[in-house]
């Protein structure tokens, strides 16, 4: 046992040793890329990266940009930067400057709709929606991406609605020189299904409204849904065919269901008659006109008693009553998701549900809110 | 080889559950395999190709030699007993290794990659299921000088134990003042005051259908020496300190 105790003891101490020879080696491997040098030493020499001012509520940016040459009229303004020493580098064949390594992520990260340029700044480059559309964020490739250490990536919030030109997302590598191997992982991760971060283009439906209730149907009160819902869909860029009213009934529902369907209709509105009385019977309208596919109930307030379904390849929604009251709710996350071409079923509905409560402002800022942006 | 759904399956049956280590070392075999060049790595004509280091005796460790096939006793499965999460695949042909890892941020990103599942295991079991190789592993690439003693084949040397009589395979003896010496004897062992002993039915053979009974009394084996000194009792009674 003396034996063996000593024997781990001695393996102890050396795997101690060994690390601090390794730790030392890093050290030195770092030395030996990066020399610094005094700011008067500097002229002459190239900048190694961007240096940045920050002028508070002013200016933030470049000052100088990498591989400026320094020269004496520069030293002033260096120092008054807090600049007293610069980094000349000397990089290894297994090495990489935050440049080139965000250019290689920048290209993995850029799904189909988002361009960016090899325009580097401080270190940073963003990435753009080349058109207006629907941002779809690969969050899991996002937060795999980030788990690589010494690179990051933040972007906007999932299914946010973007225009042509508009920042989406931006990369950059965290120390100045690292390792190309942990690059180019990120950038396979990132790259995964077609990148990080995609713009879609909203598809110009032609949608069909159908306004039920036996209220309206009968004229015992004036429709107020046609125009709330007309207003979004236009908004969106869709076209609405026709506007059809139904009372209670779920056969007089199948047949105006089945006539938008037949006129070509892309898209089916509903409204009314989602809830829970024994009148509202849109459900099993929806049904009848042979949904083989039909989502009730959404992670979402307003909106809990929100509908998907589908008609073959057409989606029809349900809107609950909310959606006369509330300016904004569930059919505002939703609709430019199908418009998109996204099938939405039961896991999109609930996982509404992370940001999905409207805090019902009285002033609604919507979508420069926290609303739905949890999905 | 087999697609991943079926390996997966027949390693859970051999190893006796399913688990997230279970997919972890189906993936890390198949990725293994194909860095050094085999499809089919339990068919005969690759089946002497390969030698798998494990670094763990968890169940990823059983799933990686289900997969690929190796086996302590045919000597292409070696246990490191590193206590990391991987894997060196040899190829022994044509002397190309990878070292595959499994990545410690898959454990976090399970929550991303399977959001729908709130429990730990079944999260991470189809979350690794769902993960890309880039993000489940890393890998090395990395030389494996492997000592004529420690390849597949018949023994290639037997010395034996000058202070023990243990016969000692494969070069594992240690040469102190030029005495050969098994393990146990210069350096200790696992186990501790080894006594040798008799027990009931010692003359059973296989020739007798019937099994004797399990031994359930300690009282019913006898140790065979009655020297009771601290450290190792040989078969021959001498005692070493």
């Amino acid at each position: 046992m003396l034996v063996a105790t000593k024997a781990l003891r001695h393996e102890g101490e050396l795997l101690l040793s060994k690390s601090l020879v390794l730790l030392w080696q890093e050290k030195i491997r770092r030395l030996r890329m990066i020399k610094t040098i005094k700011i008067k030493d500097a002229v002459g020499t190239k900048l190694a990266h961007d240096i940045t001012e920050i002028r508070p509520g002013e200016f933030k940016g470049a000052a100088f940009h990498k591989g400026h040459t320094v020269c004496n009229e520069d030293l002033c303004r260096l120092q008054k930067l807090g600049k007293n020493h610069l980094y000349l580098i000397d990089l290894e064949v297994d090495e990489i400057h935050e440049n080139e390594a965000a250019a290689i992520m920048a290209g993995a990260l850029a799904g189909k709709g988002v361009d960016w340029e090899n325009d580097p700044r401080e270190g940073k480059i963003g990435l753009k929606a080349n058109r207006d559309g629907i941002l779809v964020v690969n969050v899991a490739a996002l937060a795999a991406f980030n788990m690589i250490e010494e690179v990051m990536c933040a972007t906007l919030h999932n299914h946010t609605m973007v225009k042509a030109g508009e920042l989406v997302a931006a990369t950059r590598a965290i120390p100045l020189i690292m390792k190309r191997a942990p690059i180019e992982r990120a950038a396979a991760i990132a790259a995964q299904g077609g990148g990080v971060v995609s713009v879609r283009s909203l598809r110009k439906e032609k949608a069909g409204l159908i306004i039920t209730g036996n209220e309206v149907y009968h004229g015992l009160i004036e429709d107020r849904f046609a125009p709330i819902l007309t207003r979004k869909l236009i908004d969106l860029g869709c076209e609405v065919d026709r506007i059809s009213f139904a009372p209670d009934d779920t056969e007089i529902i199948r047949r105006a269901i089945c006539a938008h369907i037949e006129r070509g209709c892309d898209l089916i509105l509903l409204s009314g008659g989602m809830s829970v009385d024994p009148d509202d019977v849109t459900r099993k309208g929806i049904r009848l006109a042979g949904a083989d596919e039909m989502h009730y109930g959404a992670a979402a307030l307003p909106g809990a008693m929100f509908l998907v379904a589908y008609i073959g390849k057409v989606p029809l929604i349900g809107v609950p009553a909310c959606g006369l009251h509330h300016r904004t709710t569930v059919l505002d996350l939703v609709l430019p998701r199908i418009l998109s071409g996204e099938k939405i079923g039961k896991k999109e509905l609930a996982f509404l549900g992370h940001g999905g409560l409207c805090q019902d402002c009285s002033e609604c800022t919507y979508p420069h809110c926290a609303f739905g942006k949890g999905a | 080889m087999q697609d991943f759904d079926m390996l997966l399956k027949n390693s859970a049956a051999a190893h006796g559950h399913l688990c997230p280590g279970q997919v972890v070392g189906v993936r890390m075999a198949m990725l293994g395999c194909r860095l050094i060049g085999l499809d089919e790595p339990t068919r005969i004509d690759q089946i002497k190709k390969l030698i798998v280091f494990v670094e763990m005796d968890r169940c990823t460790g059983d799933a990686v030699a289900y997969v690929t096939g190796v086996k302590l006793g045919r000597r292409s499965l070696k246990f490191v007993d590193y206590g990391i999460m991987a894997a060196t695949f040899l190829n022994l042909e044509t002397n190309t290794a990878f070292r595959v890892i499994s990545t410690e941020e898959a454990r976090d990103l399970a929550l991303v990659y399977a959001p729908e599942i709130p429990e730990k295991y079944p999260q991470q079991l189809e979350a690794y299921k769902r993960m890309p190789d880039s993000v489940l592993f890393r890998v090395q690439k990395v030389r494996v000088d492997i000592s004529e003693y420690d390849l597949p084949g018949p023994t290639r040397k037997k010395v034996s134990c000058s202070q023990c009589g243990q016969v000692v395979r494969d070069n594992r003896e240690v040469v102190n003042n030029s005495h050969n010496l098994c393990k146990p004897c210069a350096q200790g062992a696992y186990f501790s005051e080894a006594e040798e002993v008799t027990w009931p039915n010692m003359n059973w053979t296989p020739a007798q259908k019937e099994q004797p009974p399990v031994i359930v009394a300690d009282a019913e084996i006898k140790i065979s020496n009655a020297c009771s000194h601290q450290g190792t009792k040989t078969r021959r009674g001498i005692i070493i300190k």
